[in-house]
């Protein structure tokens, strides 16, 4: 470094950090253990050593704006090794929380999300607005039909015959699922786009700063064709598959993502069967569509089981916070609700399919609603940091 | 001290250790005139500093200090040297202690002269400890050329048939086998812990290879090389092929200031790298050598002076950060290691001949705690507890310290323990 620097270091960071599981960070006495334990940091300001620093003097630009912490899977190897007990890997997942929580939008949100007293509000909104929902469904279908023919549209979306039948539309309207989900979905999709401009020109940004890419400029074609080169490596879980100390993690983390990625194509089919084909479900157990959504289901409720099992198993390797237990648990009760609903419904036990059905919308919105704030974002920023070592050729 | 308690029954202390600061406490206390029994459980004294080339920062040999030491011991009628003999319990309060120390056999009795014919005969061997292991000796032995007192050890190892032989080669009728283990009992007014440190087990710090590698070795490993009485005649090579070594790294903090080894900084192991980079650079003018460090910890104008001037070195390189990562060289035997330099930012890999791990010091009582009512802190050195008195702890025992400091501190702990006796 040649020009003088002055540290303008963020008490308040500091503070926020220790609080989103990097309580340690200040043991560190930069020994670089970690730096060379660590086995996908790179040759070239390899992290996490210069993230403990930064994160020790509150140099909050220096780690919010570093796409480096993305790149670091959390295996847990660096603090294995630590002499220090600084735990680096426990302090990166706090970066990493702060990051998201700093880049999305509205941060009211973002910081209720984080916050275990705000969850009985975030649980009651959706749980509340579903009920209403229910209840219009089930009571006012002469009203609602009368409303929908004012614009030509049909109300109900149910087979023919359908009071012989179990069907969730009889008890939710898929019109307000869908009514419910789009817009929430879109505006999940607006905030993600904004943060993203933000989130990759701020780590260029760093990057040119700190030397750590031969790039000056950010070319978007380029950067795009990054993207698809690295979907690859994310789908075939490579990078997370070289750490080492937390190798087990690697397999439900692979099954819970292609579990979402088999439910995103369910959804996507179920849409254009509704909505084109116009063929409303429960569809047959024989449908392919079926089988793709019972294995991903299944691959979900296992994922997810997992990944508690693993957390509750080793309490002391890793600091497991709120925002963990947020989004696994979500994700498990996100699989186990929909079989539960759907096993139901095979069982003839109406009221209790809905009931579990009830549970799985609001597990649907919670995670819909609060991806962008949740550690469920790491989907896209990590994507997108992954994506951009691999443009700006960090190695 | 306290008051209440009765007059001291005896006027004796006890001092178990005979290294350096063991044998600074037992002559500091002689010389006042108390009687002082000095127990060892090597077959000679002088401890860790035997087993040195060079003392620092001054790079002179520790007969220097050990000498002048024996000599005075020699003159003095008050103290009792026990070697071979180890506490195996204290019982009572201070003031009133019975030591039970249990000696074993030599079989060497006072008439030996180190002439060395039992050595030439004997054709059991054992490995030499004392090297660390790099070499072997014979069962018949002189613990080191500066063994106090100066007598050959038969080792119980030793073949039958090689006990006669020995027996006939002793001109001095030296060599007695009937010899057997003796339990004694002593009463002592004060009790002072000298018992020292062993070098950290290096085969325990996975990531720094020890063991797996032939050329990676410690630091008292090159101590021993380096030194004229060692394995290697004084000679540095490398244990693989005998190799001159042409670079050299060291890996500092090998086990210290590390929680899941040792938590402490050892003290000692940043000036024994320095130290070493001097025997270094006199034997090899052309070798490289490499020091990877976290702090390097050189505290006083002395050692502060003795770290400049090697900055000063061109062969000499400092790099900040600690080797966390080995691996072997196919076919060659060279050690490739990984480190990041944190003053560049970047990963280092070095291929060197050699790597040198700087391993620290573990008490003693870290791995065998004596039979007696001492705390210890969770490292396992002696916490000193000078409002009970009786028993104290000094040099090693007590803390990671030099020469210096612990001789300083022996000296105290002498004071002490007098105190106990005079209780005033």
């Amino acid at each position: 470094m040649t020009e003088k620097y002055l540290a303008q270091p963020d008490l308040g960071f500091i503070a926020q950090l220790r609080e989103l599981g990097g309580e340690t960070l200040k043991k560190c006495y930069q020994c670089a253990t970690c730096s060379v334990a660590c086995p996908i940091a790179p040759e070239d300001s390899p992290f996490p050593r210069k993230e403990m620093i930064a994160a020790s003097w509150g140099l909050k630009d220096r780690l919010i704006k570093n796409g480096d912490i993305w790149l670091c899977h959390q295996c847990g190897d660096c603090s294995d090794l630590c002499p220090r007990g600084a735990a680096p890997g426990d302090v990166l997942s706090a970066v990493r929380s702060a990051a998201i929580t700093e880049y999305a939008r509205p941060k009211a949100l973002a910081n209720a999300v984080n916050d275990p007293k705000k969850l009985p509000i975030l649980l009651a909104i959706p749980a509340i607005w579903f009920a209403i929902l229910a209840f219009v469904t089930m009571n006012a279908g002469e009203t609602m039909t009368k409303i929908f023919n004012v614009f030509g549209i049909a109300w109900s979306h149910a087979h023919e015959g359908a009071e012989h039948i179990i069907a969730q539309a009889n008890f939710f309207s898929t019109w307000f699922v869908d009514m419910t989900f789009v817009p929430i979905a879109t505006a999940a999709a607006i905030i993600f786009f904004l943060s993203l401009k933000n989130f990759l020109n701020d780590i260029h940004e760093n990057a040119v700063l700190e030397g750590k890419t031969d790039k000056t400029g950010l070319d978007y074609k380029e950067f795009f064709q990054a993207v698809i080169k690295v979907i690859p490596t994310v789908l075939k879980h490579d990078k997370f598959n070289e750490c080492e100390a937390n190798k087990d993690r690697a397999t439900p983390h692979l099954m819970v993502l292609y579990s979402f990625i088999g439910l995103f194509i369910v959804t996507g089919i179920g849409f254009v069967l509704l909505y084109i084909a116009q063929s409303p479900g429960p569809y047959s157990q024989l449908n392919p569509m079926k089988w793709l959504a019972n294995i991903s289901g299944v691959a979900l409720v296992i994922g997810g089981g997992l990944m508690i099992k693993n957390r509750l198993d080793k309490k002391d390797d890793q600091v497991t916070t709120y925002k963990d237990w947020f989004i696994i648990i979500l994700v498990f009760s996100l699989g186990l609700t929909g079989l539960l609903t759907e096993m139901a419904r095979l069982a003839h036990l109406a009221g209790i399919s809905y009931f579990f059905y009830y549970l799985h919308l609001i597990a649907i919105f919670e995670l819909f609603a609060f991806l962008p704030f949740s550690k469920m974002a790491h989907l896209v920023y990590r994507l997108t940091a992954m994506s951009y070592a691999e443009y700006g050729n960090r190695k | 001290m306290t008051t209440d308690n009765l007059a001291p029954v005896s006027e004796s202390l006890m001092v178990v250790g005979g290294g350096i600061s063991g044998l600074t406490t037992a002559l500091e206390a002689a010389e006042v005139g108390y009687e002082v029994f000095l127990v060892e459980k090597e077959a000679s004294l002088g401890g860790r500093v035997s087993q040195l080339k060079h003392y620092f920062p001054k790079l002179c040999p520790p007969t220097c200090g050990l000498e002048i030491n024996y000599r005075r011991l020699k003159d003095n009628k008050k103290i009792k040297v026990f070697t071979m003999s180890e506490v195996q319990d204290v019982a009572g309060a201070a003031g009133d202690y019975t030591v039970t120390v249990k000696a074993s056999p030599r079989y060497v009795n006072e008439n030996c002269t180190a002439c060395g014919e039992c050595a030439k005969v004997c054709e059991t061997e054992i490995s030499n400890d004392f090297n660390f292991g790099m070499d072997r000796r014979k069962a018949a032995y002189l613990p080191h050329n500066m063994a106090f007192p100066m007598r050959y050890v038969m080792d119980p190892a030793m073949s039958t048939d090689d006990r006669d032989k020995v027996k006939e080669a002793c001109k001095y009728e030296a060599i007695d086998f009937d010899m057997e283990e003796k339990i004694i009992d002593l009463k002592v007014g004060a009790i002072v812990w000298n018992t020292g440190w062993t070098p950290y087990d290096a085969t325990k710090i996975d990531n720094l290879g020890f063991g797996r590698y032939q050329n990676i070795v410690t630091n008292m490993m090159l101590e021993r090389m380096a030194s004229l009485s060692g394995p290697t005649q004084g000679k540095i090579i490398r244990p693989s092929d005998d190799k001159s070594p042409e670079t050299i790294a060291f890996a500092q903090c090998a086990g210290s200031r590390d929680e899941n080894h040792l938590s402490y900084c050892s003290y000692i192991c940043c000036m024994a790298s320095l130290k070493h980079a001097t025997y270094i650079r006199a034997q090899y003018p052309d070798a490289k050598i490499h020091i990877y460090y976290i702090d390097l910890r050189t505290p006083g104008r002395k050692y502060e002076k003795f770290y400049a001037k090697l900055k000063e070195d061109e062969n000499v390189f400092f790099v900040k950060g600690k080797v966390a990562e080995v691996s072997e060289e196919a076919g060659s035997g060279n050690i490739n290691l990984v480190a990041e330099d944190t003053i560049t930012g970047e990963k280092v890999r070095q291929t060197v001949d050699m790597l040198v791990l700087a391993t620290g010091m573990q008490p003693n009582c870290a791995i065998d705690k004596p039979n007696a009512d001492l705390n210890y802190n969770a490292e396992g050195f002696i916490v000193n507890d000078f409002k009970k008195g009786g028993m104290f702890a000094a040099g090693c025992a007590n803390k990671p310290a030099d020469v210096v400091t612990s001789n300083q501190n022996a000296t105290g702990m002498a004071l002490k323990a007098i105190q106990t006796l005079v209780r005033r």
